[in-house]
């Protein structure tokens, strides 16, 4: 037991280990958050609003939830690039490309859950609040209460994928030692280095946030139907 | 209110509403068989479902002066008493002011729902939260209330009470009732008048 204790401490006291950590929860906090504001705002919108062309867009974004990381990776790096339209923002190689990679992966499973969740269940609480003589304002805001649990739900999943993603923070961040590289580029590394030992040590916590995640998600859900009584 | 020249389509079903009329300060029956367009009805007076034709005179009753008791009840979540104060702070009530706290537990005492108060309104039993919606319903005091089958669903007891309820209202400060309930011949004591609908058709006065 001691051993492995020992084991984890020389890991964790590796800087580039402890980097690879701290930037990766950077880009999966801020990605989350950029996709969180645009999803929960366009799934309620796709719910609420009858507009020409709805289901192509719902459509396409049922499409892009299933887009690889590493197509949306090649997008950003190709908007990125020097000669690239966004080239002087400067963002290649940065947490801020990365970011942005992600958020364009995360952001259209975010709205299909909301816009999935919102469809389920927004109608009833609009009728409700109808009976109830509430104003427009305070049916919107009764709407996001009413979804809050769904909206953390899908929050939680959006930033579990983020934690996970390889194939686009590679392409766009470069995978730089100490500045853009995350838990999952650095296991790769690793493994392609024949480094087993950190690579497993990374792998386990990212397994253990991972189950943090799930557990958080899955517990609001069971707290949500365990209550019911039709 | 007055009804006229009323059409509404739902799907392939139609309603049709020629004239009607709901005297201020009665409770009015509506009654006809399963399909009839009685629910229609309710929900297009509530402003849920718009008419393709026709027109409703509300008389100066607002939105926040009617309300409609749907048959499966949405309950937000939370406790039975944060649902029973909802429509209070939609409406800047403080439910916490001594007489509106007193008046909360004298109600839910009456319907026998005090001691399930901090309970999550979602665990209720079917008739519970009939119940508890017909509380929600009257807490405001709206001048118009709608019950779509509100009491079908109740056993005699809890049946007793809603009645009890309606007479103490109609008692202290009459206000307009509209009762759907396809067993509303059984309960003629209770209303002042009787409507009939059938096959998406309103039929007119039947007893009043």
């Amino acid at each position: 037991m001691n051993g492995v204790i020992q084991w984890f401490a020389e890991c964790f006291s590796d800087a580039a280990i402890l980097s690879a950590i701290k930037v990766t929860f950077q880009m999966a906090v801020f990605s989350c958050l950029i996709s969180s504001v645009l999803g929960i705002g366009l799934g309620l919108v796709l719910e609420r609003f009858d507009f020409p062309g709805k289901r192509l867009v719902i459509r396409l974004n049922r499409t892009l939830m299933g887009m690889p990381p590493v197509v949306a990776g090649l997008i950003v790096y190709l908007l990125l690039m020097r000669r690239g339209p966004l080239g002087s923002l400067g963002w290649l190689f940065t947490i801020k490309g990365m970011v942005a990679a992600q958020a364009l992966i995360i952001t259209p499973i975010m709205t299909g859950m909301v816009h999935q969740y919102a469809c389920s269940k927004a109608p009833a609480v609009r009728e409700f609040c109808r009976t109830m003589g509430a104003s427009k304002h305070q049916t919107a805001m009764t709407i996001l209460k009413e979804m809050r649990h769904d909206i953390y739900f899908c929050v939680v999943t959006a930033f579990g994928r983020s934690i996970s993603e390889v194939g686009s923070v590679m392409l766009v961040g470069g995978n730089i030692k100490g500045r853009t590289r995350t838990m999952t580029t650095a296991i790769s590394l690793l493994k392609s280095q024949g480094i087993f030992t950190e690579g497993i040590a990374l792998g386990m916590v990212l397994l253990v946030m991972a189950f943090i995640i799930q557990w958080l998600g899955d517990a609001l859900k069971r707290e949500e139907d365990g209550h019911e009584n039709y | 209110m007055k009804i006229t020249d009323l059409k509404v389509s739902a799907g392939a079903f139609s309603l049709s509403v020629p004239s009607a009329e709901f005297a201020p300060g009665k409770i009015h029956g509506i009654t006809g068989h399963n399909g009839s367009g009685k629910t229609i009805l309710l929900k297009t007076i509530m402003g849920i479902m718009t008419p393709s034709s026709g027109e409703i005179d509300y008389e100066g009753l607002t939105v926040q002066e009617v309300t409609l008791m749907i048959q499966r009840p949405y309950l937000l979540h939370g406790s039975v008493y944060e649902n029973l104060v909802y429509p209070l702070k939609l409406r800047g009530i403080d439910p916490k002011a001594p007489e509106v706290a007193d008046e909360i537990d004298r109600l839910l005492d009456r319907v026998g729902l005090l001691p399930l108060k901090n309970q999550y309104a979602r665990s209720l039993s079917s008739g519970e939260r009939q119940k508890l919606s017909f509380l929600r319903a009257i807490i405001f005091k709206p001048k118009f209330i709608m019950m779509d089958e509100t009491l079908s669903n109740m056993d005699p007891e809890s049946e007793a009470q809603i009645l009890g309820l309606i007479r103490e209202i109609q008692e202290k400060n009459p206000v307009t009732w509209l009762i759907v309930n396809h067993q509303l011949e059984q309960k003629e004591n209770l209303c002042d008048e009787i409507h009939r609908m059938e096959k998406g058709r309103y039929c007119g006065i039947i007893k009043g």
